[in-house]
């Protein structure tokens, strides 16, 4: 009696987390990979273990198309909001001497996150259609003399949506990276005669290197996974591989196809944080 | 007084509740406009029995959610190319078409498809119907376009829309000749791939919900695609867009619904009432005068629908209806044609 009430706490501390993990999330991955074994067959699909489905996502040249693009695609919203996200941050932590400011600008990255993700890629459309906010612009200052439909229903159109949106996931980090920075390290390098830009590249940088690695990898994920935007922007080469996934659970009732599709996002994916987990590590700073 | 409030707070809520647990609660899953209230409420007054309604917006839909389980939905109203899945997959009842009045009046043509049936038993009750026609924004044509080969010029480039879907393997098929357009050989298909291929850099966009087609006119997006006929260019109309639907050479499409009890329903004595409404002249003018769709019982639509109505949504023209390439159930040969689609979407 009493080894129970010494023990219970410590079994709910470390019990209900693992049980929350093992049926909500090790269970689902294990049923989904269970699927992916399985064989198509009119009207639905029967058990199996093989490995056909697998086998098609590497010859049937569609799915490797697609996946090139939503890579293509994930790199160049990282690399974006990495470009855009990077110097606010760091006039954020460095350059903005009032606190009231910078809270002001910290939480207008952040604010958009509240509104509806959906409201947000609509309005997109709005903006970027050929009778939108940015036509009329350009065609009231006289660059364009009518409106143009490269802005909208095209992957330029979806890395746009898709920047706008995940940008405050790579803010955040570089910014929490930042501020993290010991202000005397800048000092004395400065002190020994090291230029701001240089001074910039050998310390400041280096030293932010986790938080760009988290915030990359963020957007990468959250960009890979994304069906939305190619739904509400993209155009005809807009299929993304998270769109194949719905069409192969929903339309063409074909769960084995879908789950394999499924498994290999999600390995693509831990691929992927585990070469920024590794990149994190390397420039953390060192314990002395 | 907190206390009150929140014992008041819960009656409120169990109150709402009570109609949702009370049996004679029909839940349908169904196209928008199938349970519209302009018809509904009144079948509710009299009945007795509660609908809610879900919608989807394609017949793809209807599977997953009713394998998802739970047996929650009690109707269902797929198309003629999905009816003979649900029976496949064993998700429907057989109907006793004795217990629906009605039931004579159904376009003969319709009671005769495959689809329905199944060993001599309907499954389904046929509701209305309509053609996957084209259409065109007026005051882009100066000549009206007749053919498909409209959605594949240059002229139309950027400005060019196609429903994303598999009728559009039976689009391109039936404009590289091939009029068996539910019993494509593997080669016809791989044509009609590749005209869509063609095709591709021309569209501006594939559209998925009527919504999202009427969108694209609206923002001058689109001047020419093709669309159910009858429901989004009514909806265009209200905006003042000025669109013309029409049949080209190459033929149409035609889609009929039908009306599907899911198994083993708690609800069927509601269930029938409701089909008996919905095959009335209360359902049948109901549906043609919410989304612009032909009824399927003739007699019916004769005694509620005024002489241009009637004229306009064909129902006395078996010529129109005959023209038509009704859908059907491609069986396992469905999965050739959605992976061409799909190889289509993602070149």
């Amino acid at each position: 009696m009493r080894f129970l009430s010494e023990k219970l706490p410590g079994v709910a501390v470390l019990g209900i987390p693992l049980l929350w993990i093992s049926v909500f999330m090790l269970l689902p991955y294990a049923i989904i990979a269970t699927y992916s074994f399985w064989t198509k067959q009119y009207p639905t699909f029967s058990p199996d273990f093989q490995f056909g489905n697998y086998l098609t996502l590497f010859t049937d040249p569609q799915y490797s198309k697609v996946l090139i693009r939503t890579l293509k695609v994930s790199l160049l919203v990282s690399l974006f909001s990495f470009l855009l996200g990077y110097p606010f941050a760091y006039f954020l932590a460095f350059r903005c001497k009032s606190q009231a400011l910078r809270t002001w600008l910290y939480m207008a990255v952040i604010a958009p996150l509240w509104v509806s993700y959906l409201l947000r890629a609509y309005v997109w459309k709005t903006i970027l259609g050929t009778e939108g906010v940015l036509n009329s612009f350009l065609m009231s200052i006289g660059i364009l003399s009518e409106p143009s439909d490269m802005f909208l229903y095209n992957q330029f159109a979806m890395v746009v949506t898709l920047t706008y949106i995940f940008i405050p996931f790579m803010v955040m980090p570089i910014y929490t990276a930042l501020e993290k920075i010991p202000r005397n390290l800048v000092e004395a390098s400065a002190d020994l005669g090291l230029r701001p830009i240089p001074t910039f590249l050998r310390i400041t940088l280096p030293l932010s290197i986790p938080g760009v690695a988290a915030g990359f990898t963020m957007t990468f994920c959250l960009t890979f996974g994304d069906f939305v935007a190619p739904f509400l922007v993209g155009g005809p080469d807009g299929n993304l591989v998270a769109n194949v996934i719905v069409t192969q659970f929903g339309t063409a009732l074909n769960w084995p196809m879908g789950s394999a599709l499924s498994i290999l996002v999600l390995v693509i994916v831990l691929t992927v944080l585990s070469l920024s987990g590794r990149v994190e590590r390397h420039y953390s700073p060192k314990e002395v | 007084m907190k206390i009150r409030m929140i014992a008041s707070y819960t009656m409120a809520l169990s109150v709402a509740a009570a109609p949702a647990l009370a049996e004679g609660t029909l839940n349908v899953l169904t196209w928008e406009g199938y349970a519209d209230s302009s018809f509904l409420d009144q079948f509710v007054e009299e009945s007795g029995c509660e609908v809610n309604a879900t919608y989807v917006g394609s017949n793809d839909d209807f599977a997953p959610k009713l394998m998802g389980g739970g047996g929650v939905y009690d109707l269902i109203t797929p198309s003629i190319d999905t009816t003979a899945l649900m029976i496949d997959l064993d998700l429907v009842e057989p109907l006793d078409p004795s217990m629906i009045e009605g039931w004579d009046g159904i376009y003969p043509k319709f009671l005769a498809l495959d689809g329905i049936q199944r060993d001599g038993e309907y499954y389904g009750m046929p509701y209305s119907w309509g053609a996957i026609a084209f259409m065109y924004l007026d005051k882009a044509f100066d000549e009206p376009p007749t053919s498909l080969d409209a959605l594949w010029s240059e002229e139309n480039s950027g400005k060019i829309s196609l429903w994303d879907d598999k009728s559009s393997i039976y689009v391109a098929a039936r404009r590289n000749g091939d009029m068996n357009i539910y019993n494509l050989s593997d080669e016809q298909i791989a044509a009609a791939r590749e005209s869509l291929i063609e095709q591709k850099p021309l569209v501006r966009k594939y559209w998925s919900t009527a919504g999202e087609l009427v969108d694209l006119y609206k923002a001058g997006e689109v001047i020419i695609s093709n669309t159910w006929a009858g429901y989004q260019s009514s909806l265009l109309a209200a905006e003042g867009i000025e669109v013309t639907e029409f049949i080209p050479e190459e033929g149409a499409e035609g889609w009929m619904d039908s009306w599907m009890v899911v198994k083993n329903t708690p609800n069927r004595e509601c269930a029938y009432k409701f089909l008996n409404m919905q095959l009335s002249e209360q359902g049948q003018c109901g549906v043609a005068n919410v989304n612009g769709y032909s009824a399927a019982n003739a007699e019916a639509a004769r005694s509620c629908m005024t002489d241009e109505q009637f004229e306009a949504l064909h129902q006395d023209d078996p010529e129109y209806l005959d023209s038509l390439l009704i859908w059907a159930p491609l069986g396992d040969r469905f999965e050739a044609y959605l992976n061409a689609w799909n190889s289509v979407k993602a070149q």
